[in-house]
């Protein structure tokens, strides 16, 4: 049977305090995938590292034009701290869908003016060729040096591209997994048995066409870089009968939770462990997620600079003190994820640190690995746009 | 003998409502309309700049080329191409249609008789009742979509009270995440604004034509047909346009409870320009699809004329 994943409850107020129910969509997080590490690793230097000297943070003050999702600002007593002490404001917009990250930024151009998003891992490509990601100054961020090695690396270019410049600084992280109520149902060991005709109608799927699409590949044991064309229809047959035995395509987490809940729904298609304690905090301490044979996938989402910001050294500091073991910490308690700082494990209460297996995390990223989107155009492959039509197509007509 | 009297019945109805009408507007438009000119600048140019503009600036985007996330040159007629082509359009359109025409329709239906049982029938009551019919707008609109959820849900009220009485032994799966959960949440969200309008509507229809109407031996069944509802048309065609485009076009009920079978262009419109990048694709269905709104709206506007002349030529 696949892995378990169990969360006690623990961040009662995440909710209350974070709205973030509506956490959705392509906030699937991201993807850890081959997680071995090859070793190549290296931090390779950004053409704006200046030379030699120790790594210091700069000093910067003033504001922080923040786009992500909301709870992804921090409001952590720390990182709150920290921000007072520096003369730091945030000036939040709050996404609803990961891809209204892109959307704002391509469509408000020059004169959007955000100087932080976040990114999580398999759109690494996307953002790659919209020329969102800015080479960061490895110099201005000496917490590097406390990341796990794995979260350091240059693994798949998620973090450090192929120039070795570093695009972004990974700083939470969690796995996909078949999440449910254990009241009504069994575990499940295997993705199928969500088709078993008894729950036809009471699961749950959630409107993320990446997530689901990476799934979906793991399922069938495709590359999900690399799908040759004629297996598109696989995958949509596949991720068909998945929408067709759910009752509508919920619009976030949040929702499908809301969904196991009122009872709407008994197990949920790419669910996520942090759905356990969503739904504890709702009154429903039931919930489990745990990992299927077929395995999952995983997904971290970084911290980047697109090259519409007015502040960079603000936003590199923030980025540095959002790698301090402290804040690391906090953060994933906040937001029922996992830390990317190795010293920050010791800091979790135990809730957070039994969230994931940081003494098996090559098994679990093994089962469940990053992922990398497809291609954004291709010949060869399925492309990442063949995937987002793909999936309109799905949630209109399964 | 009956359609005499109905005749006679509107040919006094209606030259009374005119003089009224004549008598009570002549002197102040005369004096007004310079005032009133001026007066409309600031919305003028606030619907150019804000409405105008961009839709033309839409309608601009949607005949460049798609370039994922962005757009360029030449200028081409594909995205209006693939709107009107796809598959998966027709489906959602047809979607919107049937969830707008069922919304609009109901909304009148039901807003008509509210509308004159407060004119006309409520009497005191009537400020305590349209407290009651607008306060539900106080709570917000995701909100009541959630309330909708916990109502039809599984383990919701109507189940929960169905099953209890032992008139069901499974819940209700249509109820939650269909068309229907669509279209009975836009049906309460919208109905205040259609009793308002009508209420407000119905203000020049005095009690004295409805009575000049029974002097004349007209029964109830007959004032509703060759009085209420010709001066009503007007006004409930409008109500009905408005519930049927924002019904029609709305991108979230539909995500919130619509199901597979509720989902709307709207929804579609949104994916193409967030999610999948498309944006001349999403600027050319959406102009299809304000054209679209633009001929139901001419079409209900030459019918209501074409009403008109035949009451006229009946009259003469």
């Amino acid at each position: 049977m696949g892995h378990r994943m169990r969360t006690g409850v623990s961040r009662r107020e995440f909710l209350r305090r974070s709205g973030l129910t509506m956490i959705t969509i392509g906030a699937t997080p991201a993807i850890l995938a081959a997680c071995g590490d090859d070793g190549e690793t290296g931090t390779g230097g950004s053409p704006t590292a200046t030379s030699g000297g120790t790594p210091q943070a700069p000093d910067a003050s003033g504001t922080i034009n923040f786009l992500s999702w909301e709870g992804y600002d921090i409001p952590v007593d720390s990182m709150n701290a920290w921000k007072k002490d520096h003369d730091i404001e945030v000036n939040p917009t709050y996404i609803g869908n990961h891809d209204d990250i892109q959307a704002k930024i391509k469509a408000g151009g020059d004169a959007a003016g955000y100087d932080l998003i976040t990114y999580y891992q398999g759109y690494m490509p996307l953002y790659t060729e919209l020329e969102i990601l800015t080479p960061l100054d490895e110099n201005k961020l000496p917490n590097l040096e406390g990341m796990f090695e794995f979260w350091a690396s240059d693994i798949n270019n998620f973090w450090i591209n192929s120039e070795g410049q570093r695009i972004g600084v990974p700083w939470t992280w969690g796995s996909i997994g078949l999440t449910y109520n254990s009241a009504e149902v069994d575990e499940m060991s295997s993705w199928y048995d969500l088709l078993d005709p008894s729950l036809d109608g009471k699961i749950a799927t959630v409107d993320d066409p990446a997530g689901n699409f990476n799934l979906a590949c793991k399922i069938l044991d495709l590359p999900s870089h690399q799908v040759p064309k004629d297996r598109l229809g696989d995958i949509e047959d596949l991720l068909s009968q998945f929408v067709r035995a759910s009752r509508g395509v919920s619009p976030s987490f949040g929702d499908m939770t809301s969904k196991l809940v009122s009872g709407d729904a008994v197990a949920c298609f790419h669910g996520w462990a942090a759905m356990n304690t969503f739904a504890a905090d709702q009154g429903l301490d039931t919930v489990e997620t745990n990992i299927p044979d077929e395995g999952s996938h995983s997904f971290c989402d970084a911290y980047a600079i697109p090259p519409t910001t007015q502040n960079p050294d603000a936003a590199l500091a923030w980025i540095n003190e959002s790698i301090s073991a402290e804040v690391n910490a906090e953060a994933a308690e906040y937001l029922v994820g996992g830390v990317t700082v190795e010293g920050a494990v010791d800091l979790l209460n135990e809730a957070t640190a039994g969230l994931y297996p940081y003494e098996d995390l090559e098994g679990l990223l093994e089962l469940a690995p990053l992922a990398i989107n497809a291609p954004t155009q291709s010949d060869e492959y399925v492309t990442f746009p063949d995937w987002l039509e793909t999936w309109q197509t799905i949630k209109a007509s399964a | 003998m009956a359609d005499d009297q109905g005749e006679r019945l509107a040919l006094a109805t209606t030259t009374a409502a005119a003089e009224r009408g004549i008598g009570g507007r002549a002197g102040g438009r005369e004096r007004g309309r310079g005032l009133a000119l001026v007066a409309a600048v600031p919305a003028v140019l606030w619907m150019v700049a804000f409405f105008v503009v961009p839709l033309g600036v839409f309608a601009f985007y949607s005949l460049l080329t798609n370039a994922f996330y962005d757009v360029a040159f030449p200028l081409t007629t594909d995205a209006y191409v693939s709107a009107v082509t796809s598959p998966l359009n027709r489906t959602l359109a047809w979607n919107s249609a049937s969830v707008g025409l069922t919304t609009g329709a109901i909304t009148v239906a039901v807003g008509l008789p509210v509308a004159y049982w407060l004119r006309f029938v409520a009497g005191r009551s009537r400020v305590a009742v349209l407290f009651l019919i607008t306060s539900s707008m106080f709570a917000s609109y995701l909100v009541r979509i959630y309330a909708w959820r916990t109502i039809l849900g599984s383990r919701g009220v109507v189940n929960s009270v169905l099953d209890r009485v032992g008139l069901i032994d499974e819940p209700l799966g249509f109820l939650l995440y269909s068309r229907f959960a669509v279209v009975l949440a836009l049906v309460h969200i919208f109905l205040p604004y259609v009793v308002l309008v009508l209420y407000a509507a119905m203000a020049p229809l005095g009690r004295g034509l409805l009575e000049a109407g029974e002097d004349l031996g007209a029964g109830s069944s007959l004032l509703w047909r060759r009085v209420i509802l010709p001066i009503m048309a007007a006004p409930a065609v409008s109500a009905f346009v408005f519930v049927f485009i924002l019904s029609a076009a709305d991108y979230v009920t539909p995500q919130f409870l619509g199901g597979r079978d509720g989902l709307t262009l709207g929804v579609q419109i949104q994916s193409n320009f967030i999610t999948v990048g498309n944006w001349p694709l999403a600027a050319a269905t959406s102009i299809l699809m304000l054209l679209a709104f633009l001929l139901l709206f001419l079409l209900l506007n030459a019918l209501l004329r074409f009403r008109r002349l035949h009451d006229l030529r009946i009259q003469t």
